[in-house]
């Protein structure tokens, strides 16, 4: 610090104002990163974890409220709502994941010891989890039945998939969520036209592998976009 | 020797970028010069293990980067900042820099003294709390060379690190060099020549992905003595002449 | 920005004011403290001290008396450090007159004789006017006509200097930068 060489020659001022400045400027990792960190065994991922854009409170407090309506709707109706917004609503959650601080636009993040897929793969992983834990509960509230509440996860995690590869492959997260909420509408309406019905899209067990296949493809897709950041210089 | 290139080359698709790049590096400040697209870039890139080489070998720190294991060791020791930084707009000075601080496998007991002396060291002391949209594009440069150097690296890799900079902060930022100097290996990518000579020790000048000159600045500069090569500067006439000579001979193979 | 200021902003969480703080009081703080503690240890004082600032700035009333609150809270700090380390640690002898048998607790009395000793010093050299009135009036107890006498001054000029001392002293031992210690 300039201004500081006054005082005892022996005293080292700059190195005092270090130590106030680092206990200042520091930011207390809260209870979720505590415990990430002794999960993940890493606390830079627990960093870029508790970080996730579509993991900080105001998303998460729309999330729910996304879905409380989806179960209030569903009370008054009798159709069932939470199942067929919950996979749109998880979608945009996954591509939001995607970011700043792993954008690989962002080139910096190639260079870290702690590697940009990790903290894709984590991040991913633990916005689809919280999603599935919160339409479980909600599609639990609404009294749908068993098939309903549990069938939509695997159309979930296809829709996740494409959101994940549309916004690695455009390294854009509005696109991955246009992409997959436009795809998850048209199957939905597509459901309904063959079987009319809304959740046909859910039921159909039919529809299992090909969710699941399809979800592969989208990974193949991801680790494929996430090889090398773009640039010809 | 911290940077060891042996015949080091990188093609993107049909485009070369880089060209038999043989190069040893020890501690010290090393100067990178070059016209745009000369490979300057792309060298860089692959010495912070951003993108492998296409042929040839690659020593970082006594390690080859080749292995995954190895690769995740040079990075704990490696500071890098690319030529565009994005940055999350909400996280402050400190957030940002704390950020890859972690991000680089820094024990997170030692993290808050590293960071609040990087943060002093590029002089954005009084900003370590602003949110990075209030800062202007030197601050934000300025925050960028602190993440390279929060955790005492081995290897600084800076790319075009002065842009931004008015005068004043580019002379601290030359003193910063300096130091790091002492016992690190810096590699600075610049196009501005005078930053070169007053900071660096070795000098290499890159034209169409080839080094075409590697010495000291003065040795640069006697280059351009008599050549009647363009330049306000000793340092730019010598930077012309090379560029002429290499140019030259490209156009006489062709 | 002022003191009073300043404080209020580091109040509000202002980092920056903190900082400035810092770079205008923590040299005079360092040097008081240094007549007390060893090098190592005026640094950590100082650390917990700007800390404790940054964490008790709501605690301030505006005064105009910054100086004289940051060096209690130094002050607070060097005892604590004092106490830890025990009396060997003390680097002035820890016996004295009446403000050690006051104090009952050598690491008080160690500090309460530093400031006193600065205080003091700020009166000029040893020998010279109103050290030697202080000397004589205060610490020797001697009536003014008996002062005057030795001194060799008129009654009026022993008072004089008297209340000169006197006024010096407060300011001293009051605290601020003014106060930071060494003879003129």
């Amino acid at each position: 610090m300039s201004g500081t060489d006054a005082g005892p020659p022996d005293v080292d001022l700059g190195r005092v104002w270090l130590g106030v400045a680092a206990q200042v400027w520091r930011r207390e990792p809260g209870r979720a990163e505590r415990a990430a960190r002794r999960l993940l065994r890493s606390p830079g991922l627990a960093r870029a974890l508790v970080t996730t854009p579509s993991l900080l409170l105001g998303w998460l407090i729309a999330t729910a409220v996304v879905l409380v309506a989806g179960v209030l709707a569903t009370l008054g109706t009798g159709t069932p709502y939470v199942p067929l917004l919950a996979p749109a609503v998880a979608a945009a959650g996954i591509a939001y994941a995607y970011g700043p601080g792993i954008d690989p636009a962002w080139e910096l993040s190639r260079s870290l010891p702690v590697s940009d897929r990790m903290v894709l793969l984590v991040r991913a992983l633990a916005v689809f989890g919280l999603n599935a834990a919160l339409g479980l509960a909600a599609s639990a509230a609404s009294g749908a039945a068993a098939a309903v509440t549990f069938g939509w996860l695997v159309p979930m995690t296809a829709v996740c998939c494409l959101a994940l590869a549309a916004a690695t492959l455009t390294r854009s997260a509005n696109i991955g969520v246009a992409a997959a909420v436009s795809g998850w509408v048209i199957m939905v309406l597509a459901g309904q036209t063959a079987a009319g019905r809304l959740t046909a899209v859910i039921t159909d067990s039919s529809l299992i592998l090909p969710y699941l296949a399809f979800a592969a493809c989208c990974g193949a897709i991801v680790l494929y976009a996430t090889r090398i950041p773009r640039g010809t210089s | 020797m911290n940077v060891e290139l042996t015949d080091l080359t990188r093609r993107f698709g049909r485009t070369t970028a880089v060209s038999g790049v043989t190069l040893e590096v020890g501690p010290g400040v090393f100067g990178l010069l070059g016209p745009n697209g000369a490979g300057k870039t792309s060298l860089l890139r692959m010495m912070a293990t951003v993108i492998p080489p296409t042929s040839g070998r690659l020593r970082l720190l006594g390690r080859d980067p080749g292995s995954y294991a190895r690769r995740r060791e040079v990075r704990r020791r490696l500071g890098y900042l690319p030529q565009s930084l994005g940055y999350y707009p909400g996280f402050t000075v400190a957030d940002f820099v704390e950020y890859f601080a972690l991000l680089k496998d820094m024990p997170p007991g030692r993290v808050p003294a590293a960071v609040a002396a990087a943060i002093e060291q590029v002089g954005l002391g009084d900003r370590a709390r602003a949110k990075l949209r209030t800062l202007s594009g030197g601050m934000l440069r300025r925050a960028g060379i602190a993440q390279a150097i929060v955790n005492d690296p081995d290897l600084l890799l800076l790319d075009e690190p002065t842009a931004g900079l008015d005068p004043e902060q580019r002379v601290a930022f030359r003193g910063l060099l300096r130091e790091f100097g002492q016992r690190a290996t810096v590699i600075v990518s610049t196009h501005l020549v005078e930053d070169v000579g007053a900071a660096c020790t070795q000098v290499a000048l890159m034209e169409q992905g080839r080094i075409v000159f590697h010495g000291t600045p003065a040795e640069l500069t006697a280059r351009g003595e008599g050549s009647g090569a363009a330049g306000d500067a000793p340092l730019e006439r010598g930077y012309s002449a090379v560029l002429a000579a290499a140019r030259s001979v490209t156009a006489a193979r062709a | 920005m002022d003191d009073d200021e300043l404080i209020a902003a580091v109040a509000g969480g202002d980092d920056a004011a903190l900082r400035e703080l810092f770079s205008r009081h923590a040299p005079w703080l360092a040097v008081r403290l240094r007549a007390v503690l060893p090098a190592a240890e005026v640094e950590d004082a100082l650390q917990e001290t700007f800390l404790a600032v940054w964490q008790g700035a709501g605690g301030y009333r505006p005064a105009g008396s910054a100086g004289g609150w940051l060096w209690g809270i130094a002050r607070r700090q060097a005892a604590l450090l004092l106490r830890r380390r025990g009396p060997a640690a003390v680097v002035l002898p820890a016996v004295f007159t009446r403000i050690g048998e006051q104090a009952g607790d050598p690491a008080e009395a160690a500090l309460a004789r530093a400031e006193l000793d600065q205080a003091v010093a700020a009166l000029g050299p040893a020998g010279g006017p109103e050290r030697e009135v202080w000397r004589l009036r205060y610490l020797e107890d001697r009536p003014v006509a008996e002062v005057a006498e030795l001194l060799g001054v008129p009654a009026g000029t022993v008072k004089s200097r008297a209340r000169r001392a006197r006024r010096v002293l407060q300011g001293v031992l009051r605290g601020g930068p003014a106060a930071g210690g060494g003879t003129k």
